[in-house]
């Protein structure tokens, strides 16, 4: 099969790789970038469990073909800390248990992630529609959704992290 | 590091991110028929390499092989629609896939037996069998009762549902000559490799299993499953580490889903309420081969007279072969159908008398121990019952027009008993357990009682994934069982631990055991019953064309002594979500040719976050005789919630309830 070639940048980083084009996002950031937190949980984009973001919007990773990435930004939940330090998102998640097995997490990350760039203040009503893309078999969803919550508090209370930019090598 | 951490920051090392130089993945040709003769097979690796049948382990297992044991590959015909018929072997997962084309299977396709029914009148599935029986037993003792007034039957059917963890099953195996490596998504490490020595016909020195991470079990990930021989096998065949990691399409078609229990119940009663007997046949669709479904109908017998002092019982426990993906344990695994038969048939009884739901049940309480017919024993429900009927302000903020009440007994799998190890070196402690957390935080529990018994502060005390070489002896993490028998080998352990410290250094302080080295490997045998009580309130909204949303459910289930809030209240709201998704939407369906009917994880029913309310947990701390006080929990909310919701749907549209899933037909509005 023949190949082709894809620039991308993941949490900062450029890169670029000669992948099959049949290739999806989520088997590339895990198989060949070897960003293994994002997940896949499903094969019929139902599950969240390799949601991304791309160009500033949360997508899931299993619908994109890697081709389809090609020139854009992607933050995985690598990306999520900057220098070591946890973002206010995971210390949410950390603090209010919104995990138990960690498998859905990264995509939860995300989903949410995107959700209070998007809204900083959203209702807990808001909250539970926006994750609905994203299945968690463990929690009962509540404390993801107090996660949530909790993460815009301390948005709201200490201001978002900065961005760092990482620059390619 | 605070647990949990390595997960938010996408570092966990899930089987699937496990990754070995030259190593080839593995992908399955799966039978698209429910049944059909194979008339001819030709490529990849098959029954004409590997004849071998699997062994029942894990939860429920017998350890044996036997003429109803799956075989690896299908041999000559197939019996389930998605059974192993073949194993292609390619450098990466596309090119396995791709390779799938490459095996040329000639399928005649035959009628398929798919129901219980269907199955007890049906020539055998299998040739050279008797009929499609696979067990048929009597539980408890013959009675007669020509004098109850009350006589009531009923039929219930809790079909089939998927256990779903978001991490489907995977494995990766490799050999290097002399002995086998597989590491797993796991709840038992140990019965995984049990069943690859027995199946295998291996030593058990040649066999190590090791669990990755695991995202989430919830009963699947305990036992043998066909792709891990054929893995493992390809592994030695092959001399190449062998990764298989299932798609969700054949978490739905191929992995042991639970449930699929039916039960013809009758109840002779009083006019004051009290039941007097109970007898009936409890069937459970066992799918095509033995294992589970061998243990499952007896298991859910023994607990047909849920928490109730009812003094005769007598029922049939039979399982029935029919050609679907073999029956497994699911969170419960039996508890969740007996307490449902059994309620249910409470709440028909409250309707025939008039009676409040919630005084029916107190006048079949005890206020004394109770060993029911069957065999259950049980503690005083009476005032458990009381209590929470007091949490639930039953009456004031709920009533029995809207509200659904369920209470029952959960049967913790306590023996054989549990393994533990604790490691201390360089200051710091590192404990294996017998069984496999699959995220129900058992390194919370582990950290707990290290402080408590050895004080040693947490930070100190890292949990191991599971490991066959760093545990001699272990079970597994299922039945409500961790905290209980993990537990009480992690103080055992302990206690040995401080003795030798006392040896050492003339007395015991936490300095002086991180000062040292130690290594104990303990197994805790335990026997006997720690039966515990639970109890559920919902209400249910029902909109005129079917559909079901939960307006409020409120739990409160003797936990014994809470040793992880965290824990215990993660578990008890992730297991509600399960209960009523049980109810309003999971299933595992076919249609009477044998199509599965329910091929995504959304056909499959698993509720999102839109569609569950906040809960209300409460419990009750009433602690066990064990040293730590703890008891059973992890599957009450999958017990408890089907029945209060049930009854409340069945409250607010007026219709009868039967089966789970309650589908819109039976329950929407009559046009
Ligand atoms: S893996 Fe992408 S939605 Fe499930
Ligand atoms: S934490 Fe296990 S699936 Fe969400």
């Amino acid at each position: 099969m023949g190949k082709i070639k894809v620039r991308v940048k993941i949490n900062g980083k450029e890169r670029s790789d000669e992948v099959e084009p049949r290739m999806l996002l989520a088997h590339y950031l895990r198989d060949v970038v070897g960003a293994t937190g994002t997940h896949i949980g499903c094969d019929t984009s139902n599950c969240g469990a390799c949601t991304v973001v791309m160009d500033g919007k949360a997508v899931k990773s299993c619908t994109v073909l890697v081709g389809q990435a090609n020139g854009r930004e992607i933050k995985t939940v690598e990306g999520l800390s900057q220098n070591g330090k946890l973002s206010k998102i995971q210390k949410a998640f950390l603090d209010k248990h919104g995990l138990q097995c960690g498998y859905c997490t990264s995509g939860m990350l995300m989903a949410s992630y995107w959700l209070l760039k998007k809204n900083k203040k959203p209702t807990e009503e808001e909250i539970r529609r926006n994750l609905s893309g994203n299945l968690c078999r463990c929690t009962g969803y509540q404390n993801i959704v107090e996660a949530v919550k909790y993460a815009s508090e301390l948005i709201e209370k200490e201001g978002e992290e900065e961005e760092v930019v990482v620059e390619s090598q | 590091m605070i647990t949990g951490q390595k997960f938010v920051e996408g570092k966990g090392t899930y089987v699937d991110d496990i990754n070995l130089p030259g190593m080839l993945y593995m992908a399955i040709v799966r039978s698209p028929y429910s049944r059909a003769k194979i008339a001819s097979l030709k490529g990849g690796l098959n029954s004409s390499d590997y004849e071998g049948r699997m062994a029942s382990v894990g939860e429920g297992g017998s350890g044996e092989i036997n003429i109803y044991s799956e075989p690896v590959f299908a041999q000559g015909y197939t019996s389930y629609l998605g059974q192993p018929v073949a194993a292609v072997f390619g450098e990466d997962r596309y090119k396995a896939e791709d390779l799938l084309n490459s095996v040329d299977v000639e399928y005649e396709p035959l009628k398929p037996v798919m129901e219980i029914d269907a199955a007890l009148k049906a020539d055998p599935i299998h040739p050279g069998t008797k009929n499609n029986i696979l067990i048929d037993k009597w539980v408890g003792k013959e009675f007669k009762d020509t004098s109850s007034p009350i006589v009531l039957e009923d039929s219930f059917y809790n079909r089939r549902v998927a256990t779903n963890p978001m991490e489907p099953r995977g494995v990766v195996a490799t050999y290097d000559g002399n002995r086998l490596t597989m590491w797993a998504s796991s709840q038992s490490s140990q019965s995984i490799k049990e069943g690859l020595v027995e199946a295998m016909n291996l030593s058990p020195d040649s066999v190590r299993v090791i669990q990755a991470d695991t995202g989430g079990g919830f009963g699947l990930k305990g036992g043998l499953h066909p792709e891990y021989v054929i893995a493992a096998h390809a592994a030695m065949k092959y001399k190449r580490p062998v990764k298989w990691i299932e798609t969700r399409s054949e978490h739905l078609s191929s992995s042991n889903p639970g449930r699929g229990a039916r039960a013809d119940i009758k109840i002779f009663a009083g006019k004051n309420g009290i039941i007097n007997g109970v007898t009936g046949e409890v069937y459970v669709d066992a799918g095509a081969y033995g294992g589970f479904g061998e243990f499952a109908p007896r298991f859910i017998a023994y607990q047909l007279t849920g928490p109730y002092a009812i003094p005769n019982g007598y029922v049939r426990a039979i399982a029935t072969l029919t050609n679907k993906v073999p029956q497994g344990p699911y969170r419960g695994a039996g508890r969740p159908e007996a307490s449902y038969f059994i309620e249910r048939m409470v709440d028909l009884l409250a309707d025939e008398l008039k009676m409040d739901p919630a005084d029916v049940r107190i006048a079949n309480m005890s206020s004394e121990p109770f060993k029911s017919p069957l065999g259950l024993e049980i503690g005083a429900a009476k005032p458990f019952f009381q209590d929470a009927l007091k949490e639930f302000e039953y009456g004031k903020r709920f009533t029995s027009d809207t509200a659904g009440l369920g209470f029952f007994v959960l049967v913790p799998g306590i023996g054989p008993g549990e393994g533990a190890r604790i490691k201390i070196e360089k200051g710091r402690v590192k404990v294996w357990l017998g069984g496999d957390t699959a995220g129900q935080g058992h390194q919370e529990f582990v950290r707990t009682l290290i402080r408590e018994e050895l004080g040693i502060a947490s930070d100190l005390v890292e949990l191991q994934l599971g490991d066959t070489d760093a545990v001699k002896r272990g079970v597994g993490a299922w039945g409500s069982r961790s905290a209980i028998t993990a537990g009480a080998a992690v103080i055992a352990a302990s206690g040995k631990i401080k003795d030798m410290v006392i040896k050492d250094f003339g007395d015991y302080s936490p300095e002086n055991a991180l000062s040292g080295s130690y290594d104990i490997d303990h197994f805790e045998e335990m026997k006997g019953t720690l039966n515990s009580f639970g109890a559920n309130i919902a209400v249910a909204d029902v909109s005129p064309l079917g559909a079901i949303r939960v307006k409020d459910c409120w739990s409160y289930y003797d936990v014994g002594r809470v040793l992880s809030k965290e824990s215990v209240w993660g578990q008890i709201m992730g297991g509600i979500v399960q209960g009523i998704g049980q109810v309003v939407s999971e299933e595992i369906a076919y249609s009477d040719e044998g199509e599965l009917l329910t091929g995504s994880i959304a056909d499959s029913g698993v509720l999102s976050a839109d569609q569950v309310p906040n809960f209300v947990v409460k419990v009750a701390e009433n602690r066990s005789d064990l040293p730590h006080g703890v008891k059973g929990l992890g599957e009450a909310p999958t017990i408890g919630v089907p029945s209060a919701l049930v009854r409340s749907i069945e409250k607010v549209t007026g219709k009868r309830i039967r089966d789970t899933p309650v589908r819109p037909e039976d329950i929407a509005e009559d046009f």
